[in-house]
C-alpha cells in the first residue's frame, strides 16, 4: 500500500522530515511538492537512504514515488562511523579569521583561490552563514569555486542562509542544501576542516 | 594554461597589494589577488596576477599612487 504525503507549501526542511517520518512506517510512498528546491532535497534524501526515486511533474508539482530498499542492511539507521572517509570543507564565514574584515576577506579569496591549486581536494564544501555570499553572483571568488565544482568537488550551500540573506535567486555555484545534508556530510568526514 | 601568460607584482604590504587592487578595479583591468607563489617568495604574501599583455596599462595606472616591489613572470 503506497502512502501519500502532500507536502506542498512547507518549508524546508519539512518535506524531508515528513518523507523520513513515512519512510518508517511505509516500504512505498509518494511525495508531492511544489518546488525544485523540495523536489531535490527529498530526492537526494531518498537516494542517501538507497531507495528506488522516480520523478513525476505535473504542472508546478512533482511528484516522488519513493521506494525502500528490501534489504535489511540498507534500513535508515545510523551508518556505521567511518574508519576513513572524505576530505569535507566547512566555510562558516565569508572572511578567513577573526580580527580585520578587509584582511580577512583577502585571506578568504587567496585560500580558495590556492584550494584549486593543492594537491589534496576536500570531497565536498560545505558553506553557511556569510560564507554563502561566496557563491553567489558578484563574488569574487565565484570563478575559483566554479572551477572546483567543474573538478567534481560537491558544493553544499546552507539554503536557510542564503534565504536569511535574502539571496536565494542569486546563488551561482554549488547546490542549495539543508541542515540534514549538512549534518550528515559533516558525520560522514574522515576529516573536516573548518575556517 | 596559466604558464608563462601571467605576470605578478609584489608589494611590501597588503594594504599597498589592496589599495592597487582597488585602483585596477576602477579602472577595469582585469587582475586576481593571489598568495604571492612559493617559488617566488616563501613569504605568506598576498599580490596581484594579471596577464603579461597587461603590463603596460597596469603599470602606468599605478605610477604615482602605489610602490609595488617588483613584477615577476610565472
Amino acid at each position: 500500500m503506497t502512502r501519500e504525503v502532500d507536502a506542498r507549501g512547507r518549508a524546508c526542511p519539512e518535506p524531508v522530515l515528513l518523507t523520513k517520518k513515512a519512510l518508517e512506517e511505509s516500504g512505498e510512498i509518494t511525495v508531492i511538492v511544489d518546488s525544485r528546491t523540495a523536489e531535490e532535497n527529498v530526492k537526494r534524501f531518498a537516494l542517501s537512504m538507497k531507495c528506488r526515486v522516480r520523478i513525476e511533474r505535473r504542472g508546478e508539482d512533482s511528484l516522488l514515488f519513493i521506494e525502500k530498499p528490501l534489504s535489511a542492511e540498507a534500513s535508515p539507521e545510523a551508518p556505521p562511523y567511518p574508519a576513513s572517509g572524505p576530505i569535507v570543507l566547512v566555510i562558516s564565514s565569508d572572511r578567513m579569521g577573526r580580527g580585520d574584515d578587509e584582511l580577512g576577506e583577502v585571506l578568504m579569496r587567496s585560500f580558495i583561490h590556492t584550494l584549486g591549486e593543492a594537491s589534496r581536494r576536500p570531497e565536498t564544501v560545505i558553506i553557511f552563514n556569510t560564507g554563502v555570499r561566496l557563491a553567489v553572483q558578484g563574488s569574487a571568488v565565484l570563478e575559483d569555486l566554479r572551477a572546483l565544482c567543474n573538478e567534481g568537488v560537491r558544493i553544499l550551500v546552507c539554503g536557510t542562509c542564503l534565504g536569511f540573506f535574502e539571496i536565494r535567486d542569486k546563488l551561482a555555484v554549488g547546490q542549495i542544501s539543508n541542515m540534514y545534508d549538512i549534518t550528515e556530510t559533516m558525520l560522514g568526514a574522515g576529516k573536516i576542516v573548518q575556517i | 594554461m596559466k604558464g608563462a601568460d601571467y605576470c605578478v607584482m609584489l608589494f611590501d604590504s597588503v594594504s599597498s597589494t589592496l589599495l592597487a587592487e582597488k585602483i585596477l578595479k576602477g579602472q577595469e583591468i582585469p587582475h586576481k589577488v593571489i598568495p604571492v607563489p612559493r617559488h617566488i617568495s616563501s613569504d605568506c604574501g598576498v599580490c596581484i596576477r594579471f596577464s603579461l599583455d597587461l603590463r603596460n596599462r597596469v603599470e602606468p595606472a599605478l605610477a604615482g599612487k602605489v610602490e609595488f616591489r617588483e613584477i615577476c613572470a610565472l
